[in-house]
């Protein structure tokens, strides 16, 4: 994982595991996963993210093999297995429930896979442990799946998945039923577990947070369909549209601005306002053009003073929400609406109370303009 | 418990009062039944003799030991056969992908159940009889020349109480199977098993439970099976049931027919508690819930 394997460490950069070339499921009248092409690049870790019910466990599901594709095929390491049943095609599955089998212990659960493969005892034997060991349950090998925390159960899952070095490794929002703690040092885990093994990962969540620290790729699905295919940094800072920009962390959406081009600026009017912005390569904006203005919280500032100054307005004070490291604080703005700042610390609840008047800066340099 | 909940107990004395008579009941009923076993029988007579002990010497008789024999062995089988037959029916009743392969399932399983047991045994000979669909196919076909005799048999009775215990072991099997997470055998899949292994080392194993109540059930009930031998036996298969009919209701030897009847209920309760252990280590192996 990390930023590492997404530049693409040779050999494996172009090498592709996982293919699919216009792969699409409908249940009758339902659409669940239009024709979609994508590829899974060798060793890394790709995320599908986006809302519940758009298709990432169907998409999960028709590369293990338990949905037909109504459309197109799945490839993989090359291989066309569109036809071929689960039990053929090695790919390792955790389950957005777990799926662990009840009438076995750790150990037997860990072990169905190397039995199927007809392993000799001994080797059975050493694979579960070092995979136990691997996902720290060492010492849990005899105990019922039904006596451990749900922690637990999440690394049995892992390990049963693992142990196998299956080609693809196939996780269902594996994290989703846990608690926040333990989901966030499970996080942690994963990624070192990933770093150990540097097995191919389809990792699903709808948590964009778990998306963007986990994964060297994201795919932004909505409603079946791909958004927007790219790496966290970019994804983040480059939304491809509008979807994507407020899905992936929190973003205000400016109301309609048009454009007009001044020697080295771009002047945006929107609701009898201007605001200004340096020019850049990734704002390539005409003359007149209508676009929407998407800006992080991060990006808007409280001025020294109320109003006057470049793209600095003013606003009323609405509510304060303490996160200690910081606070979102969330502004009546006019015209503008309803705006969100994440102020540093925690000093401006005590200098702006809710109902106060105070400027606000809008820092136009990381703002993302998308038509409309 | 006791001093802990003492508001509640009235209210669930309440509920248990009517169970309370009703087992009240049967007790009075199966103590008049053992204090008839040990009284003298009077031929041609309803009244009963004082205490003696020879109705229990005379069950060591081969004539009846037989008959016992041959009740176990067709509750035994019809309970493995019942089994047999209808676990394939139970499965593809809850994973049938099509709705109505499923709603015509259940109806072809459930509707034995809303005909009687009297109407269904008639059937039962028409189709076994000598010149009944079975011999006519058969001979039709020029398999037999002479009809085969399946009414009259032990094989007839078998295969009429199979069939007639089989609703309840789908319904019964139908339930345990409903209940088995798909994941789980997805995931068995995924780790690299063909489906008949999936069946065998996930499906089978999470339905045990039923399996094994479920033949409890049948066993129990062909133990005590009455009309379907009767009628189908003719006379020539009897099972305990039938027995303590002939010696109750015709010589009216109740004394007889007393032990008898504890006798079944011996077996019956004998053979659960040698399996018993069994069961114990199959339902501690797979512990659901
Ligand atoms: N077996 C099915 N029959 C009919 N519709 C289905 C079936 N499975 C999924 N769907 C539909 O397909 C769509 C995608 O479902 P899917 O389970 O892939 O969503 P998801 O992205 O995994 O959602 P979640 O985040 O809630 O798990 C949904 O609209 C769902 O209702
Ligand atoms: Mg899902």
């Amino acid at each position: 994982m990390g930023q590492g394997a997404a530049a693409g460490t040779p050999p494996f950069a172009a090498e592709t595991a996982v293919e699919l070339v216009g792969v699409g499921k409908s249940f009758g009248p339902v659409t669940a996963v239009r024709e979609l092409s994508l590829a899974i690049r060798r060793g890394e870790v790709l995320t599908l993210l986006g809302p519940s019910g758009c298709g990432k466990t169907t998409l999960l599901n028709m590369i293990a093999g338990f949905e037909e594709p109504s459309a197109g095929r799945i490839l993989i390491d090359g291989r066309d297995v569109t036809e071929v049943p689960p039990y053929l095609r090695d790919t390792g599955m955790v389950f957005q429930s777990y799926a662990l089998f009840p009438h076995m212990d750790v150990f037997e659960n860990v072990a169905f896979g190397l039995r199927m493969r007809k392993l000799p005892k001994a080797k059975i034997a050493a694979e579960v442990m070092r995979a136990l060991e691997m996902v720290k349950l060492g010492g849990l090998e005899r105990r019922r799946v039904r006596q451990l925390s749900g922690g637990q159960q999440q690394r049995v899952a892992l390990a049963r998945a693992i142990v196998l070095r299956p080609k693809v490794l196939l996780l269902d929002e594996p994290l989703s039923a846990l608690d926040k703690n333990l989901r966030a040092q499970m996080q942690v885990e994963l990624k070192e577990l990933h770093e150990r093994t540097r097995l191919t990962t389809l990792f699903v969540t709808h948590d964009q947070g778990e998306a963007l620290s986990l994964s060297d790729r994201i795919v932004v699905m909505s409603r079946g369909e791909i958004q927007q295919i790219a790496a966290p940094i970019e994804l983040y800072r480059h939304p491809a549209n509008s979807f994507v920009a407020s899905f992936i962390g929190e973003i205000n959406r400016l109301p309609p601005a048009r454009c007009r081009l001044s020697g080295g600026e771009i002047v945006f009017s929107l609701a009898g306002i201007e605001l200004t912005a340096a020019r850049r390569d990734d704002l390539a904006l005409g003359d007149g053009q209508q676009v929407h203005l998407f800006v992080r919280p991060e990006h808007l500032a409280v001025a020294a003073e109320a109003a006057g100054g470049r793209n600095r307005i003013a606003c009323r004070v609405v509510t304060h929400v303490y996160q200690g490291t910081h606070t979102l604080t969330r502004v009546e703005a006019g015209a503008l609406g309803v705006l969100q700042l994440r102020v540093p610390g925690g000093a401006v609840i005590e200098r702006a109370p809710p109902g106060s008047e105070i400027g606000v800066e809008i820092n136009l340099d990381e703002a993302v303009a998308l038509p409309d | 418990m006791k001093h802990r909940v003492p508001r509640r107990r009235p209210f669930f004395l309440a509920f248990l009062l009517p169970s309370l008579l009703a087992a009240g009941l049967f007790l009075a009923a199966l103590g008049d039944v053992l204090q008839y076993s040990f009284r003298t029988f009077i031929p041609g007579s309803l009244d009963v003799g004082g205490f003696t002990l020879e109705n229990f010497l005379r069950i060591g008789r081969p004539i009846y030991l037989s008959v016992l024999l041959d009740t176990v062995t067709i509750s035994v089988l019809t309970a493995l056969f019942t089994l047999l037959l209808s676990y394939p029916v139970a499965y593809a009743l809850v994973r049938a992908r099509r709705d109505w392969v499923r709603t015509l399932l259940i109806i072809l399983a459930i509707t034995p159940l809303f005909t009687g047991e009297i109407v269904r045994t008639y059937a039962w000979i028409l189709v076994l009889g000598s010149n009944g669909f079975v011999n006519s196919l058969l001979k039709d076909a020029g398999l037999i020349t002479a009809p085969l005799s399946l009414l009259y048999t032990r094989f007839g009775v078998t295969v009429a109480l199979v069939q007639f215990s089989m609703p309840v072991m789908i319904i019964l099997l139908a339930t345990a199977i409903s209940h088995v997470d798909r994941n789980c055998e997805r995931a068995a899949a995924n780790l690299g098993a063909p489906p008949l292994m999936v069946f065998w080392r996930v499906t089978l194993p999470l339905t045990m439970p039923g399996v094994i109540s479920g033949t409890i059930v049948i066993f129990a009930w062909t133990m005590s099976a009455f009309s379907t031998p009767q009628l189908i036996g003719g006379g020539k298969v009897l099972m305990i049931s039938n027995l303590v009919y002939l010696q109750g209701l015709s010589t009216f030897n109740f004394p007889f027919a007393a032990v008898l009847s504890l006798l079944a209920l011996l077996v019956a309760m004998g053979s659960l508690g040698l399996i018993r252990p069994a069961i114990r280590r199959l339902e501690r192996r797979v512990a659901l819930h």
